[in-house]
């Protein structure tokens, strides 16, 4: 009986100890997590808000939001869409979410942009992407993609979504390609090459990526997958 | 420092290195080693892991009952995997991000669960960290170098500078990281055999 007692109050110690000196460390951390978190998320805006072609912001720099406070004037939150108690939008097919809120800019030649955040299920886990719509005449139109989110993907292979030349095969994509659908090459059983990689992404909403994420299908299809829903969601919001 | 730290150092890098002599910790040596960026920032975080549990459970070696030292050990481990992910997590965010699941699979290693019931729930404390230390190392060290073997033969670059056109894209993926460890366990045995037999005859 006295052992027992001995070995159950040792192991009690022990994890006291060890759970206060964690919670101290998370009180040190919590700040700088925080802001990691909010610098990663304003790098992503500023990203996505480039034009594709040229590289230049579609916003003035005095635009951008640098702060939390900042970015909280750019949120936008539709009537049309009810977030409920989980604030997510769940997309028709329940395999993407949404989540609230979203961010409306107004770009300097006056149309609207609208930045919005959305996941699906990749590997290992959600990945999270952040993507940029700008209205034209004939809707939405893909803009730029920023993945925030992927640490639960295979290092090597679904993890390669990090790469930036690997992220920018997914946009700019016109209202027509989004209508469509967007899809990984693999699931439409084809291979574009060259120029083909641009048409048939903007036109068909095919992103090619088979040649540079070899064996890691899940991940991009994750991504591609949460833009349809993010485009879903501005469709059901009338985003104009 | 004296000679016996030194050897309990040098063991780890080389003559007992945890990787390519004694193969432990195959599945982060194996998937962070991408390239040598990520090799380093696993192998650090691990050698921070390993020296910090071996002091602790250096200290706490009297104190704890033979029958609970294992989840006692697990305990201290897990603790301490948990703060490593907590700090990159606020200051090394990219790192942070890239290994993501592999720092808190670091408790799982079983270099550090073998260090502590091998050498510092029997040794002092000076001794423990010396052994962490030397273990840790000697893991970044075979990190890092898996690493930059496979991003220069599967990128052309080392430490994102690039150095060549040879891209083999293989070296990256999972054959690639069996492949190249084959290889650079097959060289430092072979080094170590040639070693032992020169002391032999030189005696």
């Amino acid at each position: 009986m006295r052992e027992y007692l001995k070995t159950g109050i040792t192991l009690m110690i022990i994890t006291v100890i060890a759970a206060l000196l964690l919670s101290v460390v998370y009180s040190i951390v919590r700040e700088p997590i925080a802001n990691a978190e909010l610098g990663a998320k304003l790098k992503a805006i500023r990203d996505v808000l480039e034009d594709p072609s040229t590289r230049r912001p579609l916003v003035q720099d005095g635009k951008i939001p640098q702060t939390a406070v900042e970015l909280a004037t750019f949120e936008w939150s539709p009537e049309a869409i009810d977030f409920g108690e989980g604030k997510v939008y769940v997309s028709d097919d329940g395999r993407s979410k949404v989540e609230s809120p979203a961010y409306k800019f107004v770009a300097d030649d006056g149309r609207n942009i609208y930045i919005v955040i959305g996941s699906s299920v990749g590997y290992g886990g959600d990945v999270k992407t952040m993507a940029a719509f700008v209205v034209t005449e004939s809707g939405p139109e893909l803009n730029g993609i920023r993945v925030l989110e992927y640490s639960q993907e295979t290092p090597g292979l679904g993890a390669n979504i990090a790469s930036i030349d690997i992220q920018n095969r997914f946009f700019p994509v016109a209202t027509e390609g989004l209508n469509k659908g967007l899809k990984v090459n693999q699931d439409a059983n084809v291979t574009p090459t060259g120029d083909e990689i641009a048409l048939r992404r903007e036109v068909d909403g095919i992103i090619t990526v088979s040649d540079v994420m070899t064996g890691a299908t899940i991940t991009p299809r994750a991504v591609a997958f949460s833009i349809n829903a993010m485009y879903q969601f501005l469709k059901k919001a009338g985003a104009n | 420092m004296s000679e016996s730290k030194l050897k309990l150092l040098s063991n780890g890098l080389f003559k007992q290195n945890p990787a390519f002599i004694q193969v432990l910790g195959m599945c982060p040596t194996l998937a962070t080693t991408t390239s040598a960026e990520n090799g380093l920032g696993m192998g650090l975080a691990t050698t921070a892991v390993l020296a910090m549990s071996n002091i602790t459970i250096s200290v706490v070696r009297k104190f704890i009952p033979d029958k609970i030292r294992i989840p006692s050990y697990i305990v201290i481990i897990a603790s301490f995997v948990t703060m490593i992910d907590m700090l990159m997590h606020g200051f090394v965010y990219d790192l942070w991000k890239t290994l993501g699941l592999f720092i808190p699979l670091i408790v799982v290693n079983c270099i550090i669960l073998g260090r502590a019931e091998a050498f510092a729930s029997k040794n002092g404390v000076i001794d423990s960290l010396f052994d962490g230390l030397g273990m840790g190392l000697g893991f970044t060290g075979a990190l890092v170098l898996l690493g930059s073997v496979r991003e220069f033969l599967g990128n052309g670059s080392v430490f994102g500078v690039h150095l060549s056109e040879v891209k083999m894209f293989a070296m990256i993926l999972p054959p690639g990281a069996f492949i190249a460890l084959g290889m650079l366990a097959a060289l430092f045995n072979y080094i170590g055999i040639r070693r032992s037999k020169t002391s032999k005859e030189s005696k």
